[in-house]
């Protein structure tokens, strides 16, 4: 054996080729260990073990007795479901107590999980490793029906759920105002999501604002502090001290301890409890606690539209929503902050919304493979996207000629080709749907005792909440909706009049009166500066900017706008005053700056909070020259900058520069799918002189525009059945 | 019919005469194709005076004649693409969309929509009995033009033995004329549309109804080679009417039709007395029989043969076998000559 | 008497193969050309025996290629342009001249120049144009469905129809001449017994015949 090992070294070629292998194999030993650990160091974000305290260790009788009231619970909840009778009377309970005994609900209403632990003898839930026992892998099936068996670990950190971005190399809708697709071949691929895109409506980033501990001194404490949660991480279900940050870069991975904060239950388990959802600070930062309790897990199951909307209500119904669950348990320590503005304001509930009355889960229409999950074809916004060539949508399951009932019904039908479902069957908005919100003036709130954002107007209904923009299912790097009239025209311009304007006298008014309070607090505001910016943003650019900014309109997104078969749908309206770089500025926005949310909320001096945010030592290497090469530049280009991404930090020896307020120069739009009604909006709605469409806006003719106000089918038909 | 008549002859109706003319012409020259006939007359007959009034006032003044005001006002809703309902008994989704360029380019797409639809549609909402008045192609036609007359009646003969009419299935019940010809398209093939384009048009009639012919696991037609290639050239009537007579519309059942790859793969197929013929009249009064040989568009296999072509060829390898047989013969002879001399020597 | 191994095995097998596919294909080709007429065979048959005859004929014809390329048979095929002109008229004058006068062959048979000129010139122009161009329309039929529509502006099933029946038609004038110019050998059957054995024999009789004239 030696002397075949010394005949081996003999060989020089053969020597040199084994130091080789054995060279660059140190280096990947050398590589895996370093490197995330000089890429912590470098982005300023941490991973460390962690522990939970509902993670707790259960002996065979505590066991027993939590399956046996689980198993209670389910088959009573089953049973109570088919039995009927007067609900109090006692012939019911005992209906219910034989249907619940009798052998099948046993087997099929307890559950499943119950059997599963009692025989592996898992008496205590350890995270993701608990799961991975039995699910190591799983088989994922595609549009077509192809099986695939993958790495359920490896699946779930790869989706959007886990790293809020898309995989490097396509499927957006979403064009640069310089007029490519983002990350289309031929482009330089960088990672999109909400992962690093400031937005004005949370007012930080996912790096800056994920965990925050805020000391709340509300009125009825009368004085005494009490602490309060708030970030980003209250939902996304890693439970680790910052995002999936390392999934950014083109090599290396999350680490092992950060993967084991994953929280499956929130999704899986029907028992979950909100309450354990708050900021807990250890030695290592401040992250968020979840439920590791034996009891979620022995709930588990495919994920309910409950185990959405426990995340998901936050976003639609808003977290002032009366039928959003979540929101009534907001955590037993450091409750989570209430957003009492809604970012969409079209609830997902039986109340609210036709499909949840009847029963729909989410995963009927988004259907799920594996852990990816389809958000549709028609996305306006620059959010990340799992499964970018699956369709959502209406027709899936209504057919081209959904309605059946009215006498009306072909021709209703016949709007089909104009018009998106929902730009009749969502009616309006919750009321406290947010659409002007200022971050620099915040508005002391006693009755939660911190400072807030001030939402400065706030409206569900048609018009003033939200609007109906042609799409086309392309979007805009700032969530522009982009479409044209059908038959074309070149007077539809979205970026220069509807998104860029508000003309209603009511909003006006309504702003101009929210003004004039913030007045009392920040005496230096000029009302009518603050009502032209806050309605006329364009008003906030120099003549060779709007210029510019029109130039670049014409020239890279009216042959995006004029793709493909454009309808009306109906667009949530939003737009934010927030501190803005000005050294990073185009004609369609500057580089926006995060608020630190303790300084914010405890003191309401919103500049100092930014200054706080941008000391975070991620945005100080946004503003340096690896990320402006890996990233920025691109992101500028994409913005409508050609000269790139400007390294100048903002802040220069405590000192601000270039950094100014600023309303962003166009709202957002925010594309509604949910909150259906049943009852779609009547024809005069639209067909009326004064009706919610404003054709002529939309780019019809003067003449075709009068035609659509006075339809004299629409006069013989009143009132429509 | 209610349109107006002596407007002036509009520039529309100079576009016509001259194919009307022609048409006409190969219908007297040609007696037998009467296939041929009944396709053209649909253009080429003579409209009842009130409707060709209609024409001339709409090339005269489309927008303010009253059937055009008419048509417009129907299809402020009609030409709406989705306009559509789903049958209750089936769940069928039966559309209501009528093409508005379509029916422009349609045979009927001068007349006003009242003049076949009840006067009671004139209103939304529409009457729930959705029948109009019983029409069809003979309820309007027959009475036209004597000589041509005939042929709508011999139409409707056709079609009186065609599997359609005498087959007992549910699904061929009540059967007309429109459950394929579509009176808001029905058009002519037109000077110059190309062959393909043709077939297509009609043979996508036909798979409107069976349509299950193109499920993939279908074996059916499996025995036609290059299948596929047949259904983009040939129109599915061209093999599914009597091979006998001309008769496009006394369609066969499928037990009927004959397999006979030699009907079209020879020098005298029935394509080229049904479609291609069409084709190949048309375009040689248009451009001479040198660029309709070297033009065709389309090829049959046997069939592209020109017979001057074929003659010349042979002519031509008879000529050299002549020679050659001239040049053995010559051979022989100088070889007989020359072992008679050494003979003689 | 001088007897030269002309023909190796592998080039009579392909010669001969070669002849009959040819047949096959002209029987069948006619078939489906002149479709309908009754002494023909049934179209469907044709059909077969023609795509069948057609992808051996493909075949064969990439064998001979590779073979002349890679063995000594392809010297045969290689023009000598210096005297092609001299060589060209004394053999065609020959042929309508000289052989009714019984002059002497101009041409010599000899080991590395088995063809005349006019015999190289037509065989090279019948095996490296014609068969291509035959072999292509003829795979552009067996494949019409994935060819564009139109090729030269011209319908392409079309071109390469008209194509194929053209060079078919002009092999066929070949195959006759062929057939006639065989018989032009020292003896009637000298050339055709040369292909079935190998051997050519150039017997003294054309010596003997040149001298007595």
């Amino acid at each position: 054996m030696n002397d075949r090992l010394s005949a081996l070294l003999a060989s020089r070629p053969l020597r040199r080729l084994l130091i080789a292998v054995g060279a660059l194999a140190l280096l990947g030993a050398l590589f895996s260990l370093l490197y995330p650990l000089v890429f912590e160091t470098y982005v300023g974000k941490v991973n460390a073990p962690l522990t939970f305290s509902s993670s707790q260790t259960l002996n065979d009788d505590e066991f027993e007795a939590l399956a046996a009231e689980l198993s209670w619970s389910a088959r009573h909840a089953a049973a109570a479901a088919i039995v009927g009778g007067d609900p109090e009377s006692f012939e019911r309970q005992v209906k219910i107590e034989m249907l619940m005994q009798t052998p099948s609900r046993m087997r099929e209403h307890e559950p499943s999980h119950i059997k599963y632990f009692r025989d592996a003898g898992i008496r205590r839930y350890e995270g993701p490793k608990t799961c991975l026992e039995c699910h190591a892998t799983m088989r994922v099936r595609d549009q077509e029906g192809r099986a695939q068996v993958v790495d359920t670990l490896d699946d779930l950190v790869n989706s959007v759920h886990f790293k809020f971005q898309s995989d490097a190399g396509g499927g957006f809708s979403t064009f640069g105002y310089d007029g490519r697709r983002v990350n289309a071949p031929g482009t330089r691929p960088i990672p999109i999501g909400k992962i690093n895109r400031a937005c004005g409506i949370p007012g930080s980033f996912s790096w800056t604002g994920w965990a925050a501990l805020i000391a709340a001194r509300p009125e009825a404490a009368q004085g005494a502090i009490e602490m309060r949660s708030e970030g980003c991480g209250q939902c996304h279900i890693g439970g680790n001290y910052q995002p999936a940050t390392e999934k950014m870069m083109p090599i290396g991975d999350v680490p092992e301890v950060a993967k084991e904060g994953i929280d499956c239950l929130i999704c899986h388990a029907a028992e979950y409890d909100m309450n354990q959802r708050y900021v807990i600070e250890d030695s290592a930062g401040l992250r968020w606690n979840q439920d590791r309790s034996l009891r979620a897990a022995l709930t588990v199951g495919q994920a309910t539209t409950r185990n959405c909307l426990l995340c998901h209500q936050h976003n639609m119904g808003g977290d002032a929503y009366a039928h959003n669950e979540a929101a009534q348990a907001l955590g037993e320590h450091n409750p989570r902050l209430l957003h009492k503005g809604a970012k969409r304001g079209n609830p997902f509930s039986p109340e609210s919304d036709v499909h949840a009355a009847a029963g729909l889960l989410c995963t009927d229409c988004h259907v799920p493979q594996g852990h990816k999950i389809p958000r549709g074809l028609m996305g306006v916004d620059l959010v990340a996207n799992d499964l970018p060539e699956v369709e959502v949508s209406c027709v899936k399951c209504h057919s081209e000629a959904p309605h059946n009932r009215s006498q009306h019904k072909a021709l209703l039908n016949g709007h089909l080709d104009r018009l998106a479902c929902t730009t009749c069957h969502v009616r309006s908005l919750e009321e406290n749907n947010v659409v002007l919100r200022d971050w620099v003036h915040p508005t002391w709130d006693p009755e939660e005792g911190i400072f807030k954002a001030t939402d400065i107007y706030r409206s569900g209904a048609v018009g003033q909440g939200f609007t109906f923009l042609w799409f086309n299912g392309n979007g805009t790097f700032l969530a522009n909706a982009l479409g044209n009239h059908p038959d074309g025209s070149s007077t539809y311009d979205p970026l220069m009049q509807q998104l860029a304007r508000i003309e209603d006298p009511e909003v006006i008014a309504a702003v101009r009166a929210r003004a004039t309070e913030l007045k009392e607090t920040y005496p230096h505001i000029d009302i009518d500066d603050y009502v032209r910016a806050a309605t006329d943003p364009l008003s906030q650019l120099t003549p060779e900017q709007l210029e510019q900014r029109r130039a670049l309109l014409e020239r890279n997104l009216r042959v995006h706008m004029d793709e493909g078969q454009s309808k009306l749908y109906p667009f949530k309206l939003f737009n934010a005053m927030m501190y803005e770089d000005l050294g990073n500025q185009g004609p369609f926005g500057a580089m926006i700056l995060p608020f630190d949310y303790a300084t914010y909320h405890e003191t309401g001096d919103s500049q100092a909070a930014m200054i706080q945010a941008i000391r975070d030592p991620i945005v100080r290497r946004m503003y340096e020259t690896p990320f402006k090469l890996y990233m920025m530049d691109e992101f500028m280009a994409y913005f409508g900058v050609a000269e790139g991404w400007r390294t100048q930090y903002p802040l220069a020896s405590g000192e601000l520069r270039d950094v100014e307020p600023r309303w962003m120069r166009q709202m957002g739009s925010l594309k509604i799918s949910h909150g259906i009604q049943p009852v779609g909006r009547d024809c005069i709605e639209c067909h009326s002189p004064n009706g919610i469409l404003d054709y002529q806006g939309l780019g019809y003719s003067p003449e075709r525009a009068a035609e659509l106000q006075h339809l004299d089918i629409v006069e013989n038909l009143r009132p429509a059945g | 019919m209610n349109a107006p008549s002596g407007h002036p002859r509009s520039p529309l109706d100079h576009v016509r005469a001259p194919r009307r003319v022609e048409w006409r012409a190969l219908t007297n020259r040609a007696p037998p194709l009467a296939l041929l006939a009944i396709l053209l007359c649909l253009c080429a007959i003579p409209l009842p005076a009130s409707v060709a009034a209609s024409i001339a006032s709409e090339g005269a003044d489309t927008a303010h004649s009253p059937a055009a005001a008419e048509r417009q006002a129907c299809l402020r809703c009609h030409a709406m693409p989705t306009l559509a309902y789903r049958e209750p008994t089936t769940g069928d989704i039966v559309s209501l969309h009528i093409d508005p360029h379509a029916l422009a380019d349609s045979v009927h797409g001068q007349l006003a929509c009242l003049d076949c639809h009840r006067r009671s549609y004139r209103r939304y909402p529409h009457p729930e009995r959705a029948a109009p008045r019983e029409f069809d192609c003979i309820g309007c036609h027959r009475d036209d033009d004597a000589d041509l007359g005939r042929q709508w009646l011999g139409i409707d003969a056709e079609f009186q033995r065609s599997v359609h009419a005498v087959s007992t299935s549910p699904r061929a019940a009540n059967f007309d004329c429109h459950t394929c010809h579509d009176p808001h398209r029905f058009r002519p093939a037109a000077v110059g549309e190309p062959l393909t384009e043709i077939v297509a048009r009609h043979n996508a009639v036909c798979l409107s109804c069976h349509r299950r012919l193109l499920e993939p696991q279908r074996r059916s037609h499996a025995w036609l080679p290059n299948r596929d290639a047949h259904w983009q050239a040939v129109r599915c009537i061209d093999c599914h009417t009597p091979p006998a007579r001309e008769a496009n519309h006394e369609v066969l059942a499928a037990e009927q039709t004959e397999r006979n790859c030699v009907g079209c793969h020879s020098s005298d197929p029935r394509l080229l007395a049904g479609l291609y013929r069409f084709r190949s009249e048309e375009e040689i009064a248009r451009r001479g029989l040198l660029a309709q040989a070297l033009f065709n568009e389309a090829y049959v296999i046997g069939m592209s043969r020109s017979p001057l072509l074929d003659r010349l060829s042979l002519i031509i390898l008879g000529l050299l076998i002549l020679a050659l047989a001239a040049h053995g013969i010559g051979r022989y002879l100088v070889h007989r000559a020359g072992r008679d001399s050494r003979g003689r020597a | 008497m001088t007897t030269l191994y002309l023909y190796p095995l592998w080039v009579r097998v392909w010669h001969w193969l070669n002849a009959i596919l040819f047949l096959v294909l002209i029987a069948s080709g006619v078939s489906l050309h002149y479709a309908g007429t009754t002494w023909l065979m049934p179209f469907a048959t044709a059909r077969i025996l023609h795509n069948v005859a057609g992808i051996l004929l493909t075949l064969g014809w990439i064998g001979f290629v590779i073979a002349n390329a890679r063995t000594a048979n392809g010297r045969h095929y290689r023009i000598r342009p210096r005297t092609l002109i001299g060589d060209l008229i004394a053999q065609t004058r020959y042929y309508l001249h000289g052989i009714f006068r019984g002059e002497p062959h101009p041409f010599h048979v000899e080991p590395e120049r088995k063809f005349n000129a006019l015999q190289q010139l037509s065989y090279l122009g019948v095996m490296y144009g014609l068969m291509p161009l035959l072999i292509l329309s003829g795979w552009g039929f067996l494949f019409a469905v994935y060819l564009p529509p139109t090729l030269f502006g011209l319908g392409s099933v079309w071109v390469v129809a008209l194509t194929h029946v053209a060079v078919s038609y002009l092999l066929v004038l070949f195959l006759v001449t062929h057939l006639y110019i065989i018989t032009t050998g020292e003896t009637v059957f000298a050339n055709l017994r040369a292909m079935l054995t190998g051997w050519h024999r150039a017997d003294s009789s054309s010596t003997s015949r040149s001298e007595s004239s």
